[in-house]
Formats: C-alpha cells, structure tokens, sequence
C-alpha cells in the first residue's frame, strides 16, 4: 500500500462527491428527512384520541365522568352525538376512533351500590387506539371510582392492602422517541453506505473510468481504502448529526459511554461497507444497485426492531432477525443510549457483530479483490 | 417508387427567414432553403452550427421563433401533423429501444405509422434484406454491431415508405466499410424516389449528394453543387480546392463559434 | 389513421421493455409478496407476553400467593428468579428480562399487622411498546389483588364494602381479535400501488427522453399524449393487479373480510391510481435525468408512502405540520377507503368525501403534469 496513492484516490474521490449535487442532496436530506417523520411520525406517542362521548344519563355524576376522561390527555372528545347507534358513522367516515357509551340509569346504580359498566368501544383498524384506549380508559375510571370513594367518606384506609410501587427504569417518561434515535442512528449508516457507497462505485464502473484505474500503478487493496474512506468519514458525520440534533432538538438522554458506542459503530462501519461493496459488485447500472439494496434494505428495517418490536413477532421471524445485522447494533446503541449497558451486558451482541463484520466485510473484499485482479 | 397521396411537388423543402432562438441564444439566423424533390441534400456544418435545430424545425418537432417552412407543399409551422406519415427522420444516436429486438423494434415501428398486417409484413420482409438483418430478427438491439444498428435505424425510420427522410449525422462512429454500404442503400432509396435531407461531417460523403447547403454560426453561407462550392472557392486560375478545403476555408472566413 | 394501433404499438413495446428488465419485474411482482408475508406474519404491536424476573425475599405462603398471580395472569412470564436487586440491574443491562417483581422481606407480617405491605415492580423502559403495556398490566394485578386483601379484611371485620363502582365493558369493533394483519393489509395494498405506479412511471417516461427515442417518436405521427397512456397503462394494470393480488392473498391467506361496497373500493382504486400516475408523470416532468426520477419517486412515493398514510402509524398523533403534510400525498385517502371498505363495511355514503378528494386530486395532479409538460416541449 502506497499512502500517496490512497491521498490521491481519496482526495478524486471527495471531489466528484462535490460534483455530483444528486447524491450530496441525498446525503444531506436523507438524515433530516428520516429525523423528523422517525421523530414525529413512528415515535409518535398517544396523546389525543379523537374521542365520542355518548351521554345517555344526563347526571353531573354522568358529565364528571366524561369531563374525567376527557382531562386524562390521552382522550380529545369531538363529538357528543346523543345516540348509540350514530357512533357507526362516527366510526366509519374515521371521525372518532375512541367511543364511551354511559348507559341511562347510571348513576342511580351507583348510588344503589351496584357495579354498572359503561362502554368503551375503540376502533380495531386501528391498532394504537384499539391497543392502548381501553387500557387509558380504565384509568381514568379507576381515578374516578377513588375520587367518589374517597368524597362519600368510605374509609377503608385502615384495611390491609398492597402499596405497590411501579417504577419504570432508564426511559421513566416512556417515549419512544428516546430508543428511535439511536437506532436510527444505525440504519441510516446502513443506507448510507448501502445507497450511497454503491452508487458511486457502479457510475465508476458505468462510465469506464475503473478499467482505466486498473492499468495505473494502483492495487486493488489501494483502491479499496480510498473508494470507501470518503463515504465512511461521510457516514460518521452522518451519524454525528443525528445524534447531535437527537440530543438537542428531541431532548434524548445519552445515559452511556462514549467507547461503547464508538466500537458498536465501528463494527456495524465494517458491515455496512461490505453490504455496499457487495451490492455493487452485483449491480452493472446504478438503477439495478438502487433496486438490489431496496430488496435488502426492506426486511432489514422491518425484521431488526428497528420499527416494530421484535418480542412480537412469531418465533421463526424472532430467529430469522438473529441473522440480520441491524439487529444487533440497536441492542447495543439502545442499551447504551438508554441503560447505560457496557461491554460485559452486551457481549453477545457484540460477539454477533463481530462474527458479521468479519463475514460480510471479508467477503466483500475479497470478492472486489477477485473483480480487480481478474 | 413514389410514395402514394398527392403527386409530389417539384420543391420538397421550402424555407424562408427561418429562426430560432432559446432565450437570448439565436441558434439559426434567417435561412433560407431550397431542397427539390428527389435530390440527395447534403447540410453541412461544424458542430453547434445549427443543423440538428434547423432539422427538428422542419420535421415540426420544434417551433420557429419567425419565419416560414414548407415541407412536401404543406405549412410545417401552422400543421405539424399533416407531414408526420410523409417524412422519415433518422438521428445520430440511431434512436433504438436496445432491450427490443430487431423484429420487435420494427414491429412498433409499424404499429406507429399505423401500417396494415399486409404492407408491413411486405415492409419488414424488404428491411430485413435490404439491411442484411434477415438472420438477425431475434437478436435485441442492444447486440447488433454499429453498422447493424445503423442500418436497422434506417429500416424503421423508413419503414412507412416517406417521401422525404431527414438524416442526421447517420454515419457518425461507423467505420468506413459499413458506411459505403450505407451510402448504397442511400442511393437506392433516392433512385427509388425518396428526397433526403443528409447532415454530414464527412465530406468523401457528401460528393455524393446532389447539392450542398454550408451552415456556420447560424447562418447558410454557400450553397449549390459540389462542384459549383469547388469552383467558387478557386482561385483565379488555380485549381479548385477539393471539398475539405472549401469547408475549411469558407468555416474559417465566418469564424468559428 | 388509427389511434387505438397507435397506442396499442406503445403498450406492447412496454410490457416488452418490463419483461426484459428481470429485476424490475421482480422488485414489481416480488416485493409485494415479500411484504405481504412481513406485514402480514411478522409485524405486531401487540405485546403477548412480558419476560418477568422474581424476587421472592419474604419466602412466605402469603408472598408466594401474590407472586402466583403474576403467572397466572398470562400476561407476565416468569423467566427466574433472584435473591437482590442487583440481579435485576443485570438482567436489565443484558436484556434478559423486561420487567421484575420484588416482595421485600416481612411482607406476609404486615399484612398480618393490618398495614400496607410494599411491593415493588420494576419495568424496563427501553423497549417502550412493552414498557407502556406491562406497566398498566401491573397496575391492573395489583389494584384487583389490593382490593382481594382488604374486601376479605372488611368481611371478617363486618365492614359493608358496597360502595357502588363503576366498571368498564371494552369492545372492539370491526376487528375484535385486534389481529395485525387485517389491519395492515388494506393499507399495505395502497402503499404498493403508490410505489409501484409513481417510481416507475417517472423513470420509464425520463428514460425514454435520455434514449433519444422520445425526439424520434415527436416527428412520428404519435401524438404525445397517445405516448404517455400507451406508457401509463402497463404500469397502471401491474399497480392494479399488485392490489388485486395483495388483497386475494390477504383474503385467503389471512382472513382478510370484504365487508362493505366492492364498487366504493374500486372507484377510489381507479381514481388513487390517476393520483399516482399524475405524481409520476409531474416528477418526470421536473426531472432532468433518469436518476434524479428515481431519487425523487423514492422520496415522493416510498417514505410518505409508508410513513404518512396512516398505514401502520396513526396520523392523528402525529404534530399538525406532519398532518398537512401528509394531506399533499394522496395515500392517506386511499387507505380510509380500503380500510373503511374492507373491515368497516363502509360504502359510498360515508366514504364520499376521500372519493370526491381523491377525485379532485387526480383533477389537480394531472392539470398540473400536462401544463408541466406543455412547457417542456418549448
């Protein structure tokens, strides 16, 4: 290996980077484009359901309730239709997604001592209100039963009972966007060297220029440390924004140490570049290697987590995510951006990393070795 | 051959004060043309001079910013779609679908000049042997060597029997045996009654042509015959100047751009 | 001369052109099978089971009676036991449990005492999902087991306990099971189309005018718009028959019901699929290369696509900039159709307005591209 010769690639290599305004546009939109809809849209926690009150007791008991659902915060009431049956169109047309039907006579039982149920209906083609509405309801009915408990003088402090402590650890606020960034963090390096990296090694093919390389004085080796060192210090200020503009504008709390992340990084770096590297070596036109990394990329992002968690899914997609690298690297920056977890907590992870690194980037050299040499 | 429709006209391509200009860039200034029907035209210029501008004008793909063309007797400016089945255009980058075959290609051809099952089969059969591609039907565009390519462009430009073929640098980056045969196929069409519109680089070619038309800046600045261009640039009493020489030297008197 | 020949010379040329391009049939007949199975098999929020670690320091009938009902919750799985609170920071760093019990030493006496006697639950909350479910899953456990103590404490006492309370019945409608799948696939059909209609349609218009061949179809007697259906239409029946295939697959494979108006779900298919099309015909419009089509039909029909539809993520969570934003792309329509059609049983009457959107979208979207073009051509 030459280091003049790896200055001179890498500095060509950085100046058609400049040149081509399509992929420094990529470069640039792509981290602040996935932030926000990532940080807004996927990270999204419920806060106001659009909700339908349906109020056929007509008592302050009645309205109190409704008002207690509706102070909740997780519960927006829209609409007060005044019968049951015209919540079917609320639903329908996708107006509410949330119903709370109080019954008539409510009220009347509750003073009788009885147990009357009211309804809570949620919408099931919607997943996050079907999921978390009727659980939110509850709440608000339990504080509710307390508060009316507690104004009727009943006194059962003097019982025994349980005072349990639910305490949640590492993300007390439970937002979701404080374990979306750091796992995006890896997957637009993912992309990065994936779409990016590609591309500019299939326009060199494309163009005839890497033929000409290859009758220079340069080795294959060579070339390689030079193609890829620009697309890595891209890809490191890549992440670096992110995780700027995570901490700053999102507010996530780094919990962990530097040096864990760093080596996850640089690991998950190795794997990356050699998907890239393998992904053009296969590719003979910039489009095909833009479709062959969709076709990579997609079950990549569904299966690892990085969206929708993996203890919910059946236990052959639970395996089929073990071989994927992504997965590991979010247990490591999730772990370390949320929990503090060093190297001794995620050995296995790490171990798992490493036996892709080798693989992947191996194989890739190796192959791109073969290419060049032939 | 003449083609059907209305009796050709003794002038297939009349141009007056032609012009065209995008933005504050005049591409062609003020032309005027004269092409007779059945003649070998041979437009020549430097590159940038105006020719493929003042060729996708008189084919109707382009409007003129002012003045008035008239191709087989028909008003291009004002009714660019009465000519379309008329005239052929053939461009320098052959204009083929290389994932499609020959056949294929031809076939398309076809359906876009709207040609019946009968004539085009008659067409294609007369294409095929006329470029040598008869063993090649199947073979996908992409495969054909140059001078095949070539001559297939040729084919499914004039696949519709036009009366007037435009062709624009045809023979750019042929070698020189496949370009005579080129030019072969060429005179055969002309002897079968087909006016054509060549732009050229190579001036072994253009002796071919019946007339000449030299454009530089923009501007037509000599036409006539190849030997009627010859003989204008002689000295007085010298010999006159082979065709090279008189494109250089007329080039080189209006500047190059 | 013909024009229905005319166009149907273009169309055959297309399917041509998509049958000899291997990886594009593949990325368009592949990638929805490929995503019906993720979708479909893989995709869930719905936490089943929450992996539990006990610590048990009383060692008393009492604590392992109020431990029992975390088993048999079936909710909480116990994955092992621990002697300190030590084990639970281990097993939280390695990731091995998700939430811990821990019943302190003199539990059962002060029951016994008459006192409140302390639990600790801890959860973690890395993974949010099954943070927020296993957290209120506690809460419930251990209300119902507080209520348990003092009812069997205020009986034995003679204390009337009959305070009237008030109870909640939950139902869910269209979906009671609440199965992913149902409610991902009508979604997931929209999203396919979008991506399969905007992206190729903008790139296989910019690739004809980067060959040259589109300058040599002007002075045929082609007429410009008999060239860009002749282009459109393959790529609007491949979009179609993704739908149709993802929704027959859906039905079949996963249950999916048809519910409500097949004409409501086809009408807005037609006018969803113009939307696209205009989309893909507006980016081929602006584009100056193949590539830069692409990148913008990727960033125009996949991320919005998947994020801003409300497919798999609610839009009426999301800020309201992001829900203006998702008004511009006309997915988020289309997906209350199917949906609304398929689980809902919805039909023309209450699904009017997306239809009349959609329809004026389409409107828009295509004006837009034919002035676009029309100026082109100067």
């Amino acid at each position: 290996m030459n280091p003049r010769r790896i200055r001179f690639l890498i500095r060509k290599e950085f100046l058609q980077l400049r040149r081509d305004p399509t992929l420094i546009r990529i470069a640039l939109m792509m981290p602040i484009v996935q932030l926000i809809l990532m940080g807004y849209v996927v990270a999204a926690d419920v806060t106001s359901l659009p909700t339908a009150v349906v109020d056929l007791d007509r008592t302050t008991v009645s309205r109190r309730l409704a008002a207690d659902l509706g102070s909740s915060g997780y519960f927006d009431i829209t609409r007060r239709p005044g019968a049951e049956s015209d919540l079917r169109a609320l639903f329908d047309g996708n107006v509410v997604k949330v119903a709370v039907v109080i019954p008539e006579g409510t009220t009347a039982a509750l003073t009788r001592g009885e147990q009357p149920s009211i309804g809570v209906i949620v919408d099931g083609t919607d997943n996050v209100s079907a999921s978390v509405g009727p659980g939110y309801a509850l709440q608000a009915i339990a504080r509710f039963n307390s508060d009316r408990a507690a104004a009727m003088g009943l006194d059962l402090s003097a019982a025994p009972g349980l005072d349990a402590r639910i305490r949640v650890q590492f993300n007390p606020t439970l937002s979701t966007v404080n374990t979306m960034i750091p796992a995006l963090i890896a997957a637009l390096m993912l992309i990065s060297m994936g779409v990016i990296m590609s591309q500019a090694v299939v326009k060199e093919r494309e163009s005839g220029t890497l033929e000409q390389l290859f009758v220079t004085p340069i080795r294959p080796a060579e070339y390689v440390v030079g193609k890829v060192t620009p697309y890595v210090v891209l890809a490191s200020a890549q992440a670096a924004v992110v995780a700027l503009l995570g901490m700053v504008w999102f507010r996530v709390p780094f919990n962990g140490s530097v040096l864990v992340v760093a080596a996850g990084l640089a690991l998950f770096m190795l794997v990356s570049v050699g998907t890239g590297l393998l992904v053009s070596l296969v590719s003979r036109t910039r489009a095909q290697a833009q479709q062959t990394v969709l076709f990579v990329m997609l079950p990549s992002m569904i299966l690892s987590g990085f969206i929708f968690p993996v203890a919910s899914m059946p236990v052959p997609f639970q395996v089929v995510s073990r071989f994927i690298p992504l997965t590991h690297i979010l247990v490591v920056l999730r772990g370390a951006f949320v929990k503090d977890s060093g190297f001794g907590d995620l050995a296995m992870s790490f171990a798992w990393l490493a036996g892709f690194a080798v693989l992947i980037f191996g194989a890739a050299v190796a192959a791109t070795h073969r290419r060049i040499a032939e | 051959m003449i083609a059907s429709g209305p009796a050709a006209p003794a002038t297939s391509v009349s141009v007056r004060g032609l012009t065209k200009s995008f933005g504050h860039v005049t591409a062609v200034r003020g032309i005027d043309l004269e092409v007779r029907a059945g003649e070998i035209f041979g437009f020549l210029g430097p590159n940038g001079s105006g020719k493929t501008t003042t060729i996708r004008m008189l084919t109707g793909a382009l409007r003129p910013t002012s003045g008035s063309v008239e191709v087989l007797g028909t008003d291009v400016v004002r009714h660019p779609d009465r000519i379309r089945c008329r005239i052929g255009y053939m461009s320098q980058r052959f204009s083929l679908f290389e994932d499609l075959t020959v056949d294929e290609n031809l076939r398309f051809y076809g359906g876009v000049y709207g040609l019946d099952a009968a004539t085009f089969a008659e067409r294609r059969e007369y294409i095929l042997r006329m470029a040598g591609l008869t063993d090649r039907v199947g073979e996908l565009a992409r495969n054909l060597s140059v001078g095949w390519r070539q001559r297939l462009a040729l084919g499914t430009a004039s696949i519709h029997r036009p009366e007037l073929l435009f062709l624009d640098e045809p023979t750019s980056g042929v070698d020189p045996v496949a370009r005579r045969r080129f030019w072969d196929l060429l005179t055969d069409l002309s002897e079968g009654g087909v006016t054509l519109f060549v732009t050229t680089h190579y001036m072994e070619e253009a002796i071919n042509c019946t007339r000449l038309a030299f454009m530089n800046r923009g501007r037509v600045i000599a036409d006539g015959s190849p030997r009627e261009i010859r003989d204008s640039l002689a000295e007085p009493g010298g010999p006159a100047p082979s065709l090279e020489e008189a494109f250089v030297a007329l080039t080189t008197r209006t500047g190059r751009r | 001369m013909n024009s229905t020949g005319r166009l149907g010379a273009v169309v055959r040329k297309e399917f041509l052109h998509i049958a000899r391009d291997p990886r594009t049939l593949v990325l368009v007949l592949a990638i929805p099978i490929v995503q019906l199975v993720l979708f479909g098999f893989a995709v869930s929020f719905d936490v089943s089971s929450v992996r539990t670690l006990v610590i048990d320091q009383d060692g008393t009938p009492a604590s392992r009676d109020y431990l029992a009902a975390y088993e048999g919750s079936g909710f909480f799985t116990v994955v092992g036991t621990g002697d300190e609170l030590s084990d639970v920071d281990d097993a939280f760093h390695a990731g091995t449990a998700d939430a811990a019990v821990i019943v302190p030493a003199g539990f059962a006496r002060t029951l016994a005492r008459g006192q409140k006697a302390a639990v600790s639950i801890l959860v973690d909350g890395s993974d949010t999902n099954s943070a927020r479910v296993a957290e209120a899953m506690a809460t419930a456990l251990n209300s119902l087991a507080d209520q348990r103590i003092a009812v069997s404490w205020a009986d034995a006492n003679g204390i009337d306990t009959q305070a009237g309370q008030l109870t909640a019945q939950s139902r869910t409608w269209y979906n009671p099971d609440r199965i992913s799948s149902l409610f991902l696939i009508p979604g997931l059909m929209v999203v396919i189309v979008m991506i399969v209609t905007v992206q190729q349609t903008a790139v296989t218009l910019v690739r004809e005018r980067d060959l040259g061949t589109a300058e040599q179809l002007r002075i045929s007697p082609l007429r410009q718009t008999e060239l860009m259906v002749g282009k459109l239409i393959p790529w609007t029946v491949l979009g179609l028959a993704d739908a149709t295939l993802i929704a027959v697959l859906g039905m079949i494979g996963f249950g999916l019901p048809l519910r409500g108006d097949p004409w409501t779900l086809g009408a807005g298919a037609a006018l969803f699929v113009c939307c696209a099309l205009g989309l893909g015909l507006l980016i081929s419009a602006l584009a100056p290369s193949a590539e830069t089509a692409n990148i913008l039909g990727i960033m125009v029909a996949f991320l919005p696509g998947f994020l801003l539809s409300g497919f798999a993520f609610p839009l009426e969570i999301v800020p309201p900039a992001l829900q203006w934003l998702s008004c511009l792309f006309p997915a988020r329509y289309m997906v209350t159709i199917s949906r609304g059609v398929f689980l809902k049983g919805a039909g023309f009457e209450t699904l009017w307005p997306q239809l009349v959107q959609l329809g004026a979208y389409a409107v828009v979207v295509l004006a837009l591209a034919t002035l676009l073009y029309a100026r082109r051509q100067r």
